[in-house]
């Protein structure tokens, strides 16, 4: 009842905001780039539904494209957190001993660097562009997914069929990639919904202080940022983006909770 | 506690200083790595070579590289963070300074929302799957869902400036005027729990319904005692021991995630000093700030494992 | 069943009706957010602290403007931004440019009552020149930059010699520079048996009271001040203190600072933000004033960027834009649009620099034509720290699009983008630079030669020698003429696009009388009283 309920709302949520990400591909009820000066800050009305923010462009045709760049710039941050992540977790898990521990140094030092510094100091060398925000955000996520990964390899090490799999003659390399690592993946995917949803946050942030995927195009994190110091003047610039933002996490949060339900840890594993 | 745990402890401690010699050596190679220097700020477009060169010269970036961590590393040791090279400020008062005005923000939101998230989740996991559960389910996940900046600005916005409960701006320290300085800070603490206890509330609903299942639960509520009793002498501190450990972490993240708050309700704080000081490029500033930063979240996790086996006894003795 | 429920739920309502009652008496009972200090104070707001008390040394814009209070030089800058004699009576130049003989103004005294005397100049210059100090300026003087300073000499107790090595014409200039200090003069009790600062003993209108780090700082009026006669005039001219107290007050956040104005908490901000001012210009309880300041901002180019070194292309970027309506929109319709190099506020900007050339689409079209342009992007950096430069980068590419010129706006902070112009690494910049007091020195800022100065943005050969024959003369219809013919050249080569120069706007309390800005941009707090009711 309750995966249910989860599923059905969080999926909602999701393909609306794939749906208006996949829409602004094709249409918008204005350019989002268009400037107009003469129509700046009109509140939301019949011409513009959301209003116009300070250079006179459409709020709502802004939404739209913005849905596509963040979800693009969360998805590959993800993808690039999990791979390096589950590699890094994998070589420490199975080398274990010297190698293992300098891993780890490295891998809490980069854990207790605050992600916006890192962020910080990465995409100034790489310009304020997507590729340095998914190399930033995906660096500063990796060493989670490694303790993750690593912690996974180191408990199921041991474990019956693991033996049985040595004892076959398989290397241990083989073992881990035949019978370890497809074990990652339950896990893995549930630390991916949580980390989709960190990301849209961080980027976000990062365009909040002025770094960030770099405007004119939008993404709903630097249209939350321009709007800031119009929030007393002209609210809507701040509101639509945040409310989009709010429910694309609940929805992908509403998922991950569903998708771990469904892959409930006392499931037998393979 | 077993010796074999205080043992490991130790080891856990040692480990630490290569960590932060680590972050010491990433933070002072990073900044260096970045364009744009500080004495070129300073400047500004104005500035002649020959100034560029005495300034340069001033701040001892003349010197190799190796030079320059050498002597900043051995400062450090004796206690000398330095000066900011942006305001001449000594840089570790100046660190303790901003550090109270976050610390207090962090400690006190994230204390009131494991007051408020613990309860709750506790009880969402007792009336698993009804409309409370639900109810308590949906709305940690919606605060955990909002970007807390924004959360911050839409309270601004109503509480602040359009009900004027609370002043929107600035900050006076706590020596100057307790109250004014409390009352500062009401908006970003009320955010911060809000965040916070959504996280915090799952976790604890979860952990809670997972040792419910288990048998001893179910054994004591057989043997006939209430189910507060139940409830708060076996369930509670196992639940909590998985909440500690996210506490250990949320609140080591915090306080350098916590820039974007203090930017919102302009707040002189640690995380504001971290930001402002990489865009000014301000090394020892940053540099100090990093390794502070990182002793606090490395000194936190220790903490946070010494007092694990108090709520969960099986790894004392493990 | 219920009793249960009850049972939990009863400490949970407790708790959080506490924190709210907590919370709610913790706003209600807060005192007056700002304590109002004694009549007769005036309270101005700094964005940031001052780094040091003294002159020259450690300095940034707002301690200069803090210690142009306490401390004066021998030359200032007048209110048309000339310089004017002000610890000095008269200055006298030699036929060959090489001696300035400064007569000091008679009967002047110190804080502490001592008489001022050329000796005390020649103590304070020699601190200067000290290079173990760190005076910014001491590359000015010492040799590597225009001219050498071979030696000061106190001929008597009223006369200073200098002595130089070549003759300057911004010799004077470089004096009275703020970020100089002034030169100011300081008695030697200003420094303290060790050798280090101790605090400023000068001769100004206003004494040093108390400096609360980080909080605020505090002067007092100066009784025994000995004004120049007349009215105010830049940072010479009539300084005498209206006030009896100044308080400048270290605010950093803007919004903080605007909150801390409309409450009474301060009495003047003089550098309020553009956006800002539809807000402060709802509240008749508010003055607001705008200057023109000396800084210029401007799109640069590459010139030897494999694109835009086509003067073809840049001259067509040039016509997409309307630059009056940009200007309008950047600044509020507070600043004019200005192409020169020169800005309004110079006594040299005249009808030649004042042409405004329009926006011509069809022309831009044809040029590109003729160069062969394909659609190549042309990249322009910006920064968010300066939201002007921002916008503007933004609405060139909007207006330059119009004539099918592709433009992308790449954003980077402030440091990479200063590191980047002084480097020579772009296509086309979004830069603002601040504030050149003669117009040589605006023509110096962007004309050089690239290979040893690679952040020069002209340099052909002609303007390298234009300029060059600017500074060496002090006539000043020559140097006009010379100015003149820069400027025609600026709107032929274009290798760059000015707009305006920034205004700064002030925004004070009524009851602040006679306060004025002007074109240095330095607050000035004498000359201004308070009308309390």
């Amino acid at each position: 009842m309750k995966l249910r309920t989860n599923a059905l709302i969080g999926g909602l949520l999701v393909a609306t905001v794939t749906a208006m990400a996949l829409l602004s591909v094709i249409w918008t009820p204005y350019n989002p780039l268009r400037l107009n000066l003469r129509m700046r800050l009109k509140p939301p009305g019949n011409l513009h539904w959301l209003g116009t923010d300070e250079f006179g462009r459409d709020i709502l045709s802004r939404l739209l494209a913005g849905a596509g760049a963040s979800l693009l710039v969360a998805a590959l941050t993800v993808l690039v957190a999990l791979l390096l992540g589950t590699l890094l977790g994998l070589i420490a898990g199975y080398f274990r001993g010297r190698i293992d521990r300098v891993m780890m140094v490295f891998n809490d030092a980069l854990l207790a660097f605050p992600g916006i510094l890192l962020a910080l100091g990465i995409m100034v060398v790489t310009g304020a562009n997507k590729y340095g925000i998914v190399l930033a955000l995906g660096l500063a996520y990796t060493p989670t997914v490694v303790r993750l990964v690593r912690g996974t390899v180191l408990s199921l090490r041991e474990k019956e069929y693991v033996e049985a799999s040595r004892v076959i003659g398989n290397s241990e390399l083989v073992t881990m990639l035949r019978h370890i690592l497809p074990n990652c993946a339950a896990p893995l995917m549930v630390l991916g919904t949580s980390m989709f949803g960190w990301v849209v946050l961080a980027e976000s942030a990062l365009s909040f202080l002025g770094l960030g995927v770099p405007p004119p195009a939008p993404t709903w994190g630097n249209m939350l940022s321009s709007g800031r110091p119009y929030i007393e003047s002209a609210a809507w610039l701040g509101i639509a983006p945040g409310v989009c933002i709010a429910l694309t996490l609940l929805g992908i949060n509403l998922l991950g909770d569903a998708l771990r339900d469904w892959l409930d840890p006392r499931m037998e594993p393979r | 506690m077993s010796s074999s745990f205080l043992l490991y402890l130790l080891r856990r401690a040692l480990w630490t200083v290569p960590t932060l010699l680590l972050v010491a050596v990433l933070v002072f190679v990073l900044m260096r790595l970045i364009p744009g220097d500080p004495a070129q700020l300073i400047l500004g477009d104005a500035g002649t070579a020959e100034q560029l060169a005495d300034l340069r010269a001033q701040f001892g970036l003349d010197k190799p590289i190796l030079v320059q961590f050498g002597l900043w590393l051995s400062h450090m040791a004796s206690g000398d963070f330095g000066h900011s090279l942006s305001s001449g400020e000594a840089v570790l008062p100046l660190l303790l300074e901003r550090f109270q005005v976050s610390a207090a923000i962090v400690l006190v939101a994230v204390g009131a929302a494991t007051l408020l998230a613990v309860p709750a989740g506790l009880f969402a996991a007792w009336k698993q799957n009804s409309l409370t559960d639900t109810v308590i389910v949906a709305g940690a996940t919606f605060f955990l869902s909002i970007p807390s900046f924004w959360l911050g600005l839409l309270l601004l916005l109503f509480v602040g400036l359009k009900l004027g409960w609370v002043p929107v701006v600035g900050y006076v320290t706590f020596s100057q005027d307790w109250r004014a300085a409390a009352s500062y800070l009401v908006l970003p603490v009320i955010t911060l729990t809000l965040i916070e206890m959504g996280v915090l509330t799952r976790m604890a609903r979860s952990s809670a319904i997972e040792t419910l299942r288990l048998e001893y639960v179910t054994h004591a509520r057989a043997k006939g005692l209430s189910e507060l009793r139940v409830l708060l002498r076996h369930v509670l501190p196992n639940a909590f021991a998985p909440t500690w450990t996210l506490i250990g972490l949320v609140l080591g993240n915090l306080l350098g995630g916590i820039a974007v708050l203090e930017t919102v309700f302009t707040l002189p704080g640690l995380g504001r000093l971290l930001v402002d000081a990489i865009f000014a490029r301000d090394y020892p500033v940053v540099q100090g700030c990093l390794l502070f930063t990182a002793g606090i979240y490395v000194l936190v996790n220790l903490v946070v494992d010494l007092f694990y086996p108090l709520f969960d006894p099986r790894v004392a003795t493990s | 069943m219920e009793t249960r429920r009850k049972n939990a739920a009863r400490p949970l309502a407790r708790l959080l009706t506490a924190t709210f009652t907590l919370a709610a008496c913790l706003a209600l009972g807060a005192p007056a957010l700002h304590a109002q200090p004694a009549q007769d104070t005036l309270r101005i707001r700094l964005n940031a602290d001052i780094r040091s008390t003294d002159p020259g040394i450690n300095r940034d814009a707002n301690t200069d403007a803090v210690v142009s209070h306490i401390v004066e030089g021998l030359v200032a800058f007048r209110e048309d931004t000339t310089v004017g004699p002000l610890l000095a009576q008269s200055v006298t130049t030699s036929p060959d440019g090489l001696t300035y003989t400064f007569a000091l103004r008679p009967g002047l005294r110190f804080h502490n009552g001592a008489p001022l005397t050329a000796d005390d100049v020649v103590f304070s210059w020699h601190r200067y020149m000290t290079p173990a100090n760190n005076w910014r300026c001491l590359s000015e003087f010492d040799g590597r930059g225009q001219a050498k300073v071979l030696k000061v000499e106190a001929k008597d107790p009223l006369t200073v010699v200098y002595t130089l090595d070549r003759p300057s014409a911004l010799f004077l200039e470089t004096l009275a520079r703020p970020d100089c200090g002034g030169a100011g003069v300081y008695h030697r009790s200003s420094v303290g048996p060790d050798g280090k600062w101790r605090e400023p003993v000068g001769t100004g209108p206003f004494k040093l009271a108390e400096w609360k780090r980080g909080q605020y700082i505090d002067l007092v009026r100066n009784p025994d001040y000995a004004a120049l006669p007349g009215k105010r005039d830049g940072n010479t001219g009539n300084k005498t203190a209206e006030v009896a107290r100044v308080r400048f007050v270290v605010i950093p956040d803007v919004a903080a600072s605007k909150a801390a104005l409309l409450s009474g908490g301060v009495d003047l901000i003089f550098d309020v933000e553009d956006n800002d001012l539809p807000e402060y210009r709802r509240h008749p309880e508010l003055v607001m004033q705008s200057m023109p300041t000396m800084s210029l901002n401007g799109l640069l180019f590459q010139t030897r960027d494999p694109l835009l070194k086509d003067v073809r292309i840049r001259r067509a970027l040039a016509l997409t834009l309307d630059v009056p309506e940009m200007v309008d929109a950047l600044t509020e319709g507070t600043a004019q649009p200005n192409r020169s190099v020169i800005p309004r506020a110079s006594p040299f900007y005249g009808r030649a620099q004042s042409g405004m050339p329009g926006r011509d689409i069809a022309a831009a079209r044809k040029l590109l034509a003729e160069a062969g342009y394909r659609g190549q992007t042309i990249k322009i950096l910006a920064t968010k720290r300066y939201n002007s430069l921002f916008d503007m980068a933004v609405l060139t590419q909007a207006m330059a699009s119009e004539a099918g010129l592709k433009v992308d706006v790449e954003v980077l902070d402030w440091a990479t983008m200063l590191d980047r112009y002084n480097r020579g690494d772009y296509q086309a910049m979004a830069f603002t630079y601040s504030a050149r007091l003669d117009a040589s020195l605006s023509y110096e800022m962007i004309i050089g030669p690239k290979d040893r100065q690679p952040r020069k943005v002209w340099d052909t050969p002609e303007a390298i020698r234009l300029l060059g024959n600017s500074m060496n003369t002090t006539d000043r219809a020559q140097r006009q003429a010379m100015f003149d013919s820069l400027d025609a050249r600026l709107l032929e080569d274009v290798p760059a696009v000015f707009f305006y120069s920034e205004m700064r706007t002030s925004a004070a309390r009524d009851y602040v009388k006679g306060y004025k800005g002007w074109p240095m941009g330095q607050p000035r707090a004498w000359g201004v009283s308070l009308a309390r009711r």
